[in-house]
């Protein structure tokens, strides 16, 4: 088995449930993310598009923080998934430096890290991931990529423009965008100004949590 | 369509790995550059061995205490340091560096015991394995940065040279420091640290512009990471850097070598020593500028 996501862009209307229902599901602490919505404005009036964007842990085959991690804290799970060992992390931040999704953060409670496991406690017990559930436009698409019958599979074979972040970097994702662009997928290719924009403040943290 | 913009997003960590991990990179490369130089004198000039003998373990224990002292406090989690060595993983390279400075740390015990006790042989016969333990000292945090896929600008084999360049540069710009306070009198010894200090500046310099002039060809975000470093947020570090490092360094420490007159080596190694940190720095952050996702 090997678990994997799609997200169809076509259908993600940028409403953030599936953000809201991880924080409540993981108990994500404040200013720490597990699964995010990015909005990208492109063009000039008239001629503008919106892109949104969520944003998870990949779950890579080649996971770069597994192979950092000095203590496995972050190891593979039988099902693909990457898991992390909140009691095992010294909280070196080295995960956070190989990742190259952005997807890793220090708990600012816990002192360690913490990233979207795809909700590996609720898939044990044959439920689906928060962010899947509270999709209301069924965008995240959750199964077994070894599984042929699977909706993730079928999605896949039928869509021939299937993308994933960074695939020069042979991390071999595990996360697949349908109906996705490089301005949406790439962070360089969009600008990011700091300052407050559409609901709220674009910007960076100095500090990374409870250090 | 014309560009685009990120217009909703969540506050994103910048810094992950700040001063700390720059002086414990600089800390560590006087202490193994110490040894490393340390040893070839010794084997060089046997019968002015003194000095190196009393020094090697002092520079070497104070240097790697600072380097040990600031990779712990830099922990989320100081207190479970520990687990490196219970749940060590070797494909990383923290753990792999973990044990490898702790054989570094008994070898420089040992060679501190030996000067104590005046007992030369129990110094001798730890060279060997003493060499191997500081050269892979030296190298693993490059391994680290190689491991780091995220920050394409730290590609693993030209941080090792830089790693190994740094130790050498660091650890005699900290003999011929010492030397000329204590007015040490082997000229020909200053003479090549000298020389040693002024080729692993050279060399480390053209390393730098290198990598400078082709990262920008490796990807996009290497090309950026360059431009906040030459150009942009990190430059008046970077250049001041590479001034006081590389530039200073190699006229100071020339004079001094051409005019016996030392003092000016003095000089030439305290902004060596200073502008290594500075470098050490601006490049950690370069790549931690720019957003990932």
């Amino acid at each position: 088995m090997r678990l994997g996501f799609l997200v169809d862009l076509s259908r993600c209307m940028g409403c953030m449930a599936c953000a809201v229902s991880c924080k409540a599901e993981n108990d994500v602490p404040l200013h720490s993310w597990r699964l995010r919505v990015k909005y990208i404005d492109q063009g000039e009036f008239p001629e503008v598009k919106r892109h949104f964007v969520p944003l998870r842990c990949n779950h890579c085959e080649n996971a770069p923080c597994e192979r950092i991690c000095p203590v496995s804290a972050l190891h593979y799970l039988p099902n693909g998934i990457v898991n992390v060992d909140h009691n095992r992390c010294i909280g070196c931040a080295s995960c956070m430096m190989a990742c190259p999704y952005n997807a890793i953060y220090i708990d600012p409670i816990t002192n360690s890290a913490d990233k979207c496991t795809y909700c590996a406690h609720r898939i044990e017990v044959g439920m689906m991931p928060a962010c899947v559930v509270a999709c209301p436009t069924h965008a995240n698409i959750f199964g077994d990529l070894d599984d042929p019958e699977s909706e993730i599979s079928k999605y896949l074979k039928e869509h021939k423009d299937v993308m994933v972040r960074k695939p020069e970097l042979n991390t071999k994702p595990k996360h697949f965008y349908v109906r996705g662009s490089t301005v949406a997928l790439d962070p360089l290719a969009s600008e990011r100004p700091e300052g407050y924009t559409l609901f709220t403040e674009v910007k960076f943290l100095d500090h990374i949590g409870g250090h | 369509m014309l560009g685009a913009e990120v217009t909703f997003d969540v506050a994103l960590p910048k810094v992950v790995w700040g001063w700390l991990v720059s002086t414990n990179m600089w800390a560590k490369s006087i202490a193994t550059g110490s040894f490393l130089l340390g040893l070839y004198f010794i084997k060089k000039y046997p019968e002015k061995d003194a000095f190196f003998r009393k020094w090697v373990p002092i520079l070497g224990l104070i240097f790697i205490g600072i380097t040990l002292l600031v990779t712990v406090l830099d922990l989320h989690h100081m207190f479970r340091f520990w687990k490196i060595f219970l749940f060590a993983h070797f494909t990383s390279a923290v753990t792999l560096g973990a044990w490898v400075v702790s054989g570094f740390v008994i070898v420089l015990l040992i060679s501190f015991w030996s000067w104590v006790t005046g007992n030369k042989k129990l110094f001798d016969k730890v060279m060997l394995p003493g060499f191997v333990l500081a050269f892979f000292s030296t190298i693993y945090t490059a391994g680290i940065m190689g491991e780091s896929t995220a920050r394409e600008l730290w590609v693993f084999p030209a941080e090792m040279i830089q790693m190994l360049l740094s130790a050498t540069l660091a650890g005699s710009a900290a003999y011929l420091l010492l030397m000329t306070i204590y007015k040490v009198e082997m000229e020909e010894v200053k003479r090549e640290l000298g020389y040693i200090l002024i080729g692993s500046a050279f060399l480390s310099g053209m390393m730098y512009l290198g990598e400078i002039l082709f990262a920008r060809m490796h990807s996009e975000f290497s090309h950026r990471a360059v431009e906040i470093l030459t150009f942009g947020s990190l430059a008046p570090m970077f250049w001041l850097g590479i001034f006081l490092t590389f530039i200073i360094p190699i006229i100071l420490v020339g004079i001094a070598n051409e005019k016996k007159k030392y003092e000016y080596a003095l000089l030439g190694s305290i902004s060596a020593l200073v502008g290594l940190w500075l470098v050490k720095h601006s490049w950690l952050l370069a790549p931690q500028m720019l957003p990932l996702s």
